[in-house]
């Protein structure tokens, strides 16, 4: 399989959309809208619970109780995984790589960059998340599906901040049909 | 509803979702972003469009689990830029983050292992400037309906058309951006518009796209033939399951509907959380036969195309799909219900609810009448579930074959 069946995306767009929408439909009728970034914190509060335990007793956020334990949205992450990993070894699209097309047309060679750089958005990407009480799935798709009015400025922030980050971090286009070498 | 046995599912479904929709590629999301490549924006409003409608639905008929998240506009605004940084950094976002990191991408697995770091450090914070941060300008959990006093409906709609328009828009450039490649010529014969490039092919290029087109059509009846396996599959087992669920008197069978007390309730099992009743049972046997036999004919018709296709772009591995349309065939044949046109001459193997009460409540006693009832019920279905994998077996490797 070229590196080129594995760039294009499996669905059309529309079926994609539609896909995901049932998906968040499905979710929002059997238990609440999805989410994921939470679930990072829940985890470092149970190993926290571990390392320091009368820290996390007094802490007013891992105190509360929705932070105790391992339930629904720990296995939602979890299940995200296990898809995830499955769908792409049925596809065949399961490779090892480190640098994307973007990165290598603008920053050719180091992938330890790339990394580096990984590691940072990561970090600003799960701390901007909590904040915003929500990461991209849950305030800006679930933020909008449910009409809130916390989905508003999320919107603006994050495509005005992705937008000018992306154009200062990949100013250059590369070429689209192109095969990776 | 919110059991961990209900997330695994969900999350599976998810990140399923996530990369067949390809999302899990930063190169689109950053596409996005540089508002070059439109695949993923026109993905996301379909999907927030999808989302919302659904919801709405939902709402009118009061199933809806709304968790609206407070509105602290200020802590938002400083997330979203934190979190726009990020996505522009690295083309992930959470959730695409971990299903890209499961998929093989080393950088997304990075980026997962700085978002822990990013956990932790909001665990630290949260204390001294979370929580002081919070206090201004925190509105509450408020949705846009309830702040304006209009119906949710109303505000459907022009998000509706904001959504489309922005379909529109993305649509027209993507078009013209291909039309820009294919006249420079920058097309490669796998891509999207591979004919007008060379309006008079040589027979031998004839030859190629023949091949090439026999086999991506190839590759979507083989998925067709898996998702068909998988359903006859489904169906074959809850048909079994719920004849040895009335068998061994887990359901008891309702007598007479008519005659029996409606203020009595008939006693009925709790199985995984759902009531089980022969009436119930009754429907779900009904719409598997359906599912079995219109699904039987699919598969049988998409063996005798895929015949078709490798014989005609000379793809090979024909023994294995005539074998495979042999048994699909035979299966057809032996799913009808054949009981209904003759009677007691012969049967097929799909059983109507009446004909399994009618079995059931029968008393057999002699080890004979034992031995016809499990074979007509279990004999016969494992017969027609012997056939089926070995129809898929054969199928799979004529795949195999053609794919090579």
């Amino acid at each position: 399989m070229t590196e080129l069946n594995s760039r294009t995306p499996p669905l059309p767009w529309w079926a994609a959309g539609i896909l995901l929408g049932l998906v968040q439909v499905l979710a929002i009728a059997l238990v609440k809208p999805m989410g994921v970034s939470k679930q990072f914190v829940v985890a470092d509060g149970r190993v926290l619970d571990r390392v320091a335990p009368e820290y996390s007793e007094n802490h007013p956020l891992l105190s509360d109780e929705q932070y105790k334990k391992f339930g629904y949205g720990w296995w939602f992450n979890v299940g995200i995984v296990l898809g995830a990993c499955l769908t792409a070894l049925h596809l065949r699209t399961w490779k090892v790589r480190t640098v994307s097309l973007w990165w290598k047309r603008n920053h050719d060679a180091p992938v330890l960059l790339r990394l580096i750089a990984g590691f940072c958005g990561g970090f600003l990407l799960l701390l901007g998340a909590r904040l915003a009480h929500g990461c991209i799935t849950g305030q800006f798709i679930s933020g909008w599906t449910q009409l809130s009015l916390s989905a508003i400025p999320f919107t603006i922030t994050l495509f005005g901040f992705g937008m000018l980050v992306a154009y200062l971090v990949y100013p250059k286009a590369p070429n689209r049909f192109r095969r990776e070498e | 509803m919110s059991t961990p046995v209900v997330g695994l599912i969900m999350g599976v479904i998810f990140g399923a979702s996530l990369v067949l929709t390809g999302l899990t590629n930063p190169d689109k999301i950053i596409g996005a972003l540089r508002l070059k490549d439109f695949y993923a924006i026109r993905t996301v409003a379909v999907f927030l469009l999808v989302g919302m409608l659904g919801t709405l639905i939902l709402d009118l008929f009061g199933v809806a689990n709304f968790s609206i998240k407070p509105a602290v506009i200020l802590t938002v605004l400083i997330g979203g830029a934190l979190l726009g940084t990020g996505l522009g950094l690295t083309g992930f976002g959470p959730a695409t983050g971990l299903a890209s990191a499961a998929s093989g991408r080393l950088d997304a697995l990075v980026t997962v292992i700085g978002m822990i770091f990013g956990a932790h450090v909001y665990i630290l914070i949260y204390p001294s400037v979370v929580v002081p941060l919070e206090r201004i300008l925190n509105f509450g959990s408020l949705t846009l309906p309830q702040i304006t006093g209009a119906s949710a409906a109303l505000w459907v709609v022009p998000i509706f058309a904001a959504g489309s328009l922005t379909l529109f828009i993305t649509r027209s450039r993507e078009q013209q951006y291909d039309e820009q490649r294919m006249r420079a010529g920058d097309l490669e014969m796998n891509e999207v518009f591979p004919f007008p490039l060379s309006p008079k092919p040589t027979l031998r290029e004839k030859g190629i796209y023949l091949k090439s087109d026999c086999l991506n059509a190839a590759y979507v009846f083989r998925q067709w033939k898996n998702l068909l396996f998988v359903v006859m599959l489904l169906c074959l087992l809850l048909l079994q399951g719920s004849f040895w669920l009335v068998s061994t008197g887990q359901v008891d069978i309702a007598e007479n509907s008519n005659t029996a007390a409606p203020a009595e309730e008939s006693p009925s099992r709790w199985l995984f959380g759902f009531d089980v009743t022969f009436e119930r049972l009754t429907s779900i046997v009904r719409i598997a036969n359906i599912i079995l036999v219109l699904t039987s004919v699919l598969y049988a018709l998409i063996m005798y195309f895929g015949l078709g296709i490798s014989f005609k772009g000379g793809l090979g591995g024909l023994a294995h799909i005539c074998g495979a349309l042999y048994m699909a065939l035979i299966i057809f044949v032996l799913l009808l219900p054949w009981q209904n046109f003759f009677g007691p001459i012969t049967m097929g193997a799909t059983y109507t609810p009446g004909e399994l009460a009618r079995w059931c409540t029968t008393d057999i006693s002699d080890t004979l009448g034992m031995v016809l009832f499990y074979l007509r019920f279990t004999g016969y279905w494992a017969l027609v579930m012997l056939l089926l994998l070995l129809a898929q077996l054969r199928s799979f490797r004529w795949a195999r074959a053609i794919v090579r």
